[in-house]
């Protein structure tokens, strides 16, 4: 039990360090990058929590997510190398307001809910992908698809905006 | 005692595919050319470009190297012999090689140089036209062994290699894992004709040194991908289990290899069309049909 609450509390504090990384950094190649280790983190916290599917979902979903993140940060931002000294942060007043009031909300959501007892033991992994498997095509069904359905028109709708018409289009 | 074992024979291996490398590449077969090669390049001076982004630069040949290794691990070579039998283990060779794109693009931006970071993103812009196609034929895989598990998917194939029972999706799967390696004909983040070595440009001595080492250990982890989830992995008679594993990943290998002496290299463009129209419809497919195979006559 030592052990993982060690492994666990190292790869929190690399998750959080690696996330202020994201904005001490002038490059947008190194701030995306950050971004991911400090996700890949996180995915490690769920490996050592024994959510063994999450967990590697999540350290492949966000390699190839905050890649393709990176490249449209340096497509549209001035400074991609930051060789000008961007500066990552700001309307810092904002910030500071809206960070400080989503830690509150966090804590409050940790502390304050009864969470019930606290699992003894822990299912085995293949348990764990089979029972997530159930669950994804039986109850939860309906809200994932209604969810992938709204992304993709999200996506469809933000790329026909991001498209200048060109000359003959507008005619 | 698997890890030390695994590690040896993937050493080995990666000497051997270095071997059979310059074979098809230069036409003459030599045993210690390797051994040469990787003096000249230890003795070699490291050159670092000017304005480098240095972290990025060192940490892209490690970073290839580690998701190589990572992915190695839930490769079983025998039964019992494996670095970890995970339970999601599909699942993670796949987020393994996730990690070869992080390292490209790291090593690709890192140097400061045009034609590297063209070719890191270039890699990125394919990552579709391969990534797809690594993911979708492992689903029908997972499907048809009914687990992630490595080691059971080896042992679904006990009455018919899964090359026989979804050929499609093994072909979708060979054309990929080549595209993830960036092997001839699909070597496009490297491209010798356009981009003068690619990522690999502004790289020399130790450092390029570890860049193609951990190449080779992705090539292998890629054969030995395609043999755990079509070709039996361990399965076959007369021969010891890990007999078997070594003939045919190193076959898988070599055959990767020498693809690429027989076929022009392929324009990006055309790669990125038929991947994404045909590549991914087909995979679909591949999906549907061992789905429907699975339910009416289970093998």
């Amino acid at each position: 039990m030592t052990v993982q609450m060690i492994f666990l509390a190292f790869f929190g504090g690399a998750a959080l360090w690696f996330g202020v990384v994201v904005f001490r950094t002038h490059s947008m190649v190194r701030s995306a990058l950050a971004l991911l280790f400090s996700q890949t983190a996180i995915g490690a916290m769920f490996l050592v929590m024994q959510a063994e599917f999450l967990g590697v979902l999540q350290i492949m979903m966000m390699a190839t997510e905050m890649s393709v993140m990176a490249i449209f940060m340096v497509m549209f931002m001035m400074d991609p190398g930051g060789m000008g000294k961007m500066d990552m942060t700001h309307q810092k007043r904002l910030s500071l307001w809206a960070g400080g009031i989503g830690l509150l909300a966090a804590l409050l959501l940790v502390w304050l809910p009864d969470w019930g007892p606290v699992a003894l033991s822990v299912p085995g992994a293949h348990e764990q992908a089979a029972d997530l498997g159930r669950e994804l095509l039986g109850r939860s069904m309906f809200i994932f698809q209604s969810a992938g359905l709204t992304i993709l028109t999200a996506m469809i709708a933000a790329t026909m905006v991001a498209i200048v018409p060109n000359a003959e289009q507008r005619k | 005692m698997s890890i030390v074992v695994v590690l040896v024979s993937l050493a080995a291996g990666a000497y051997v595919l270095a071997v059979i490398e310059r074979w098809a590449v230069q036409g003459h077969l030599s045993l210690t050319g390797p051994a040469w090669a990787a003096l000249a390049l230890l003795g070699r001076e490291s050159l670092l470009a000017r304005k480098s982004d240095r972290l990025f630069f060192e940490l892209g040949p490690v970073l290839l190297l580690v998701a190589g290794l990572m992915a190695v691990a839930v490769i079983p070579l025998a039964p019992g012999l494996i670095i970890t039998d995970l339970a999601t283990g599909a699942l993670f060779l796949n987020a393994a090689l996730a990690y070869v794109l992080v390292a490209l693009i790291m090593a690709g931006w890192g140097p400061n140089g045009a034609y590297a970071m063209i070719a890191g993103w270039r890699f990125l812009g394919q990552f579709i036209a391969y990534a797809m196609l690594i993911v979708m034929p492992i689903t029908a895989v997972a499907m048809r062994a009914e687990s992630l598990s490595t080691v059971e998917i080896v042992a679904s194939q006990a009455q018919l290699w899964n090359v026989l029972y979804q050929p499609m999706g093994f072909a979708l799967f060979v054309v990929a894992a080549m595209g993830l390696a960036w092997l001839p004909p699909l070597d496009l983040p490297d491209a010798a004709g356009e981009l003068a070595g690619g990522v690999e440009a502004e790289y020399t001595g130790v450092r390029l040194a570890v860049l193609r080492l951990a190449r080779m250990v992705i090539i292998l982890a890629l054969a030995g991908a395609t043999v755990t989830f079509y070709l039996g992995g361990w399965l076959g008679p007369w021969l010891p289990p890990w007999g078997w594993s070594a003939i045919k990943i190193l076959a898988v290998a070599a055959a990767m290899l020498s693809v690429g002496r027989y076929m022009p290299r392929i324009r990006e463009a055309r790669y990125l069309a038929l991947s994404w129209k045909l590549g991914i419809s087909l995979a679909l497919a591949n999906i549907f049909v061992v789905g429907v195979i699975a339910l009416v006559v289970p093998i």
